[in-house]
């Protein structure tokens, strides 16, 4: 009946690669704030698989506070994304390879 | 001399081959471990209660075990504090203190824009609103 917790960590594993290879591919920042996003989702499943597996609620609720740090970082992300636009006019990562402008 | 699509090969491959050789490995591991059968949760106890009742160390209240999470709460409100004074200081401009409002916010990252012809277009297109609808009017009363 239920899904056994193979699947959900191919499930979680899927989804770590696929933010890894946005983080190592993607120049827009805004591409690598969403592949780290899909990085600690993947992270999440896997809290709330073993979290089922062993009947116990800890992961679950680790996970919320796991989706709340992710807000943090985001907030922060998208702060730092703004000043990359004032002050290099892009928002690529590669270009901005200097301290002082 | 006619060309045909070739395969763009080449070390701009790399990224994706480590990513996908990653997840070869990571499905290799989880489908041939055993994890035996999943304990699972009661089905007539709310998991939601439960959830708050760890959020704030009342889990003894609840059925279904867990740990306490009352100082993870807290430091994880001080974490997105300091996360939004964080982002607010990145968002504010240097030479003026005043913060970013609804108004001056651009969408462009701040380049001034020319409101002046935007403003005399609109009042001569309702000027020739207003003349068109008396015309109408005045056609009608006659």
């Amino acid at each position: 009946m239920a899904v056994a917790v193979q699947y959900y960590l191919l499930l979680s594993a899927a989804m770590f690669c696929i933010g890894l290879l946005g983080i190592l591919t993607r120049r827009n920042a805004l591409f690598l704030l969403m592949s780290v996003e899909l990085m600690l989702n993947a992270a999440n499943i896997n809290l709330v698989a073993f979290s089922l597996q062993y009947g116990n609620l800890t992961g679950q609720v680790f996970s919320l506070f796991v989706t709340a740090l992710a807000a943090a970082e985001v907030a922060l992300g998208i702060g730092i994304l703004l000043v990359l636009y004032r002050n290099f006019g892009d928002v690529d990562i590669t270009k901005a390879t200097t301290l002082r402008w | 001399m006619p060309t045909r699509p070739h395969l763009n090969l080449g070390s701009h491959l790399l990224p994706g081959l480590v990513a996908l050789a990653l997840f070869a490995v990571l499905a290799a591991v989880f489908l041939t471990s055993s994890f035996g059968e999943a304990a699972g949760f009661p089905t007539d106890v709310s998991i939601t209660a439960n959830i708050g009742y760890a959020l704030i160390d009342l889990q003894r209240l609840g059925t279904i075990p867990t740990d306490g999470f009352l100082a993870a709460l807290l430091i994880i409100a001080v974490v997105l504090d300091a996360a939004l004074d964080g982002a607010v200081m990145l968002a504010k401009r240097e030479g003026d203190e005043k913060l970013i409002g609804i108004e001056s916010t651009r969408t462009d990252g701040g380049r001034p824009r020319d409101s002046a012809a935007g403003g005399t277009d609109s009042g001569s297109v309702s000027d020739t609103a207003s003349d068109t609808r008396t015309g109408t009017n005045t056609e009608e009363a006659n």
